[in-house]
């Protein structure tokens, strides 16, 4: 089964040109979606769209086959657990951290999971490991530099182990060592049958990664 | 290595309650900057000029709020209504979702005042139509006239440039934070996945963002201004 | 807690931004003095900030949300005088952007939200937290803030509902009926002071200490306190912020008593408290329409149309009636516009 289906979506804001216009995409477990497009060009809303924040003007989302609509989304249990699926790099990660330090950022999902204490320090330590910032772990996010802020929003995005993972530009901002790291773990993360989802302006580097491409 | 428990496919129950009031602020947030947007002015090409249109609206509601001759009150609904009609469809429902709202929380409000002493309400009713006349001109005033026009005007009343300054700012503030925490919002909503126990924690966390990332913008724009050949002159500006 | 327009009567929203004045060049004095240059907008980062708080829902228990007012929180951030003119600046922008709150009355909400509300709670904040700050025991200055914005807004609270209560008493018609709010000290105290005291307050408190302790841990040199303790010329000058509020609050209550043409400011008789007591009507309407009977004399007791000029009176009713009309037509085409666009597609 298709985890994510999108079957002719539109999509257009209250003034200006409409951004999405007939989109068909499917995407399988463990499938790599390029999003490509110049700026403006709409991957923001797509994103928008795929994460329940946005809904379509015409056209139908299916995520593990149920419709995502405004109506699904009202009810809190169905709307969380669909967020638990899905998780969402913002293409500014300044504006994903909130908590006063590092540690209780990556913990917010775990904790509110139902987890023991144990179960939640050791998602959140090995996620700290995974991303190479245990040495940041007591220290308050909004002083980290941006290539750090992005390797804590991306810890905290897995410590809820999602089943599809949508990035906006996540090579935006980070020197080679990082970008090298970061490729590794989203080939690992296609390897164990994630769905990845991802708009870039560097095509090339996903090469050996990517089963579909789109451009906006 | 992907840790074990990353590469398995969770079947997670999530708790049914909780966790809507995010979401409920984003709601009124969105709608605050939907009207900032809006609001930004629709000026008509015959549109007076903004001091001109605040000195009317000044007036109009000294004299609604004075005056106690329905003769005269009738004439200021007849004159806040006209201009409404000029206006578009949609701008006319969006001022007027505003006074309906105010007219009948007004009407609620002096409801018992009524009903203990049916004597008031004469002027009860005239209490309530007054409330809906004043806020149906500002409505109309601030849908059909820039915001940098009345800050213009303001410094025609010479209102200091300082405070002048100061609205300005906040105004762009407003618009820029309001981004800030409405991204800050969904990402707090997207990562709500149960239960949370420390809700009041993500809301300092939240406002707490806002305001340093708030101090930090008004340092760099500090800079930037002296970069610009400010001189701490603010009367010039 | 924004007092929309026409309820309180006009002189008693001149007499309340009277009161302000000297509060708001006080300010502006002493943002000049203590704010270094650079920081003048920073002011403008205030109102925004209040502004913004203004829109967060709090939660409570059961599931309910509120909003807090900030008030004792800005002046936690960035001290009271820069609070009071960034509250103020807010207010003037609900008011003329959003309709949130009178323009007349804008003196009135600036006298409580803005003045009121962050030197009260700045004031038992400082009076609380002692030398806490320099000391580093972050508890007690998370209680002081917590009692210092539940105190603030209270105390708003009990301003406002002050102004309101006087109405009846300094604004009604040769038959004694109120002109502007109806209801008297008696009613309109509890009405705001319960719900202030048992929710907004809480709220209040709440969301104060959550902010105030979020930005203590993560950047401590940003609040008001350390500007302070890193600015020895501040310093030293000595806090006469409570000393201040408490004249300020004097100031405004005598002439608020003067107007009152009734029974004088504080001086009623001991009958007239019972009868207050009894009927909850305060300074004794007699219920006349009740005696009466209900009648449709009393729509239009003392101004009936006939008494207008009958001309003048229908040509304003033609006026209303196509503007009515063209407006209802506008709103339906709207309406049906949109309804065929949605079948369209």
């Amino acid at each position: 089964m298709n985890i994510i289906e999108l079957k002719n979506i539109y999509f257009e804001y209250e003034e200006g040109e409409p951004v999405l216009n007939g989109l068909d995409l499917s995407l399988g477990a463990g499938e790599c979606l390029l999003v490509l497009g110049d700026n403006g060009s709409g991957k923001t809303t797509l994103f928008r769209v795929l994460n329940g924040l946005s809904f379509p003007s015409k056209g139908e989302y299916l995520f593990k086959g149920v419709a995502i609509t405004a109506d699904y989304l009202k009810d809190n249990s169905q709307t969380k657990r669909f967020h638990k699926d899905i998780g969402y790099l913002f293409q500014n990660t300044d504006t994903m951290l909130f908590n006063s330090r590092v540690y209780d950022e990556v913990a917010f999902g775990p904790r509110q999971m139902g987890l023991t204490d144990s179960e939640v320090d050791q998602r959140v330590m090995d996620c700290l490991r995974l991303f190479d910032i245990e040495a940041l772990k007591e220290k308050v996010p909004y002083h980290l530099s941006g290539g750090q802020k992005k390797m804590v929003a991306l810890a905290s995005i897995m410590a809820l182990s999602p089943e599809v993972l949508v990035l906006d530009e996540p090579f935006a901002g980070l020197d080679q060592k990082r970008e090298a790291s970061l490729l590794e773990f989203l080939a690992e993360l296609k390897a164990a049958g994630k769905t990845l989802i991802i708009a870039t302006h560097k095509e090339e580097m996903f090469k050996d990664l990517v089963d579909k491409v789109i451009r906006l | 290595m992907l840790p074990e428990w990353m590469t398995k496919t969770e079947d997670y129950a999530p708790p049914k309650d909780g966790g809507a009031f995010y979401r409920k602020t984003l709601k009124s947030l969105g709608g605050i900057m939907k009207r900032l947007k809006v609001e930004g002015g629709k000026e008509g090409r015959f549109s007076l000029p903004a001091w001109l249109k605040i000195i009317l609206l000044l007036g109009l509601i000294i004299l609604v709020s004075v005056v106690q001759d329905r003769l005269i009150i009738m004439a200021c609904g007849a004159l806040v209504l006209v201009r409404l009609a000029m206006m578009p469809a949609g701008d006319i429902w969006g001022v007027l979702k505003t006074t309906i709202f105010a007219g009948v929380f007004c009407a609620v409000l002096v409801t018992p005042a009524v009903i203990m002493d049916p004597a008031r309400l004469s002027n009860s009713l005239r209490l309530v139509l007054k409330v809906m006349i004043c806020v149906t001109a500002v409505g109309e005033f601030n849908r059909t006239t820039q915001w940098n026009h009345v800050t213009g005007a303001l410094r025609k009343f010479h209102v200091p440039g300082v405070i002048i300054f100061i609205m300005d700012i906040t105004f762009r503030y407003i618009v820029l934070l309001g981004k800030l925490m409405e991204e800050l919002l969904t990402a707090v909503e997207l990562r709500s996945v149960g239960r949370n126990d420390k809700k009041y924690a993500s809301v300092g966390g939240i406002m707490g963002v806002t305001f340093l990332r708030g101090s930090e913008m008004n340092k760099e724009m500090y800079e930037a201004m002296q970069c610009r050949g400010f001189t701490d002159d603010y009367e010039g500006l | 807690m924004h007092i929309p327009e026409n309820y309180l009567s006009p002189a008693t929203c001149a007499v309340m931004t009277a009161a302000m004045v000297p509060v708001w060049v006080h300010s502006v004095k002493k943002v000049k003095e203590e704010l270094p240059k650079d920081k003048i907008a920073m002011v403008g980062v205030g109102a925004a900030f209040s502004f913004l708080g203004m829109m967060f829902n709090v939660p409570l228990v059961g599931g309910t949300t509120g909003h807090a007012v900030g008030g004792t929180l800005i002046a936690l951030l960035f001290g009271p005088e820069a609070a009071c003119l960034g509250v103020s600046i807010a207010l003037l922008l609900q008011a003329l952007i959003f309709g949130d709150g009178g323009i007349l009355s804008f003196g009135a909400n600036c006298f409580n939200m803005a003045f009121i509300l962050p030197f009260v709670g700045y004031g038992v904040y400082k009076l609380i937290a002692g030398k806490a700050a320099q000391e580093g025991k972050s508890g007690r200055l998370y209680v002081a803030a917590a009692i210092g914005s539940y105190v603030g807004i209270c105390l708003a609270a009990l301003a406002c509902s002050i102004e309101f209560g006087i109405q009846p008493m300094i604004a009604h018609d040769a038959a004694g009926n109120a002109l502007y709010c109806p209801y008297g000290l008696s009613i309109a105290i509890p009405a705001m002071m319960i719900p202030h005291m048992a929710v907004a307050g809480v709220i209040e408190a709440v969301f104060t200490v959550a902010i105030y302790a979020f930005v203590r841990k993560t950047s401590p040199d940003m609040t008001y306190d350390s500007i302070r303790l890193a600015n020895p010329k501040v310093e030293s000058k000595k806090s006469r912020t409570p000393v201040f509020a408490l004249v300020a609050v004097l100031i405004a209550a005598t002439p608020l008593g003067l107007l009152a043409t009734g029974t004088a400011w504080g001086e009623w008789g001991a009958d007239e408290i019972a009868e207050i007591a009894e009927t909850g009507s305060p300074l004794g309407y007699t219920p006349k329409g009740m005696l009466e009977g209900f009648s449709l004399d009393v729509l239009m007791p003392d101004y009936t149309l006939g008494e207008m000029n009958e001309v003048v009176a229908y040509i304003l009713s033609a006026i209303i009636g196509t503007a009515l009309l063209v407006i209802i037509f506008k709103l339906l085409s709207m309406a049906l516009r949109g309804k065929s666009a949605k079948n369209a597609a």
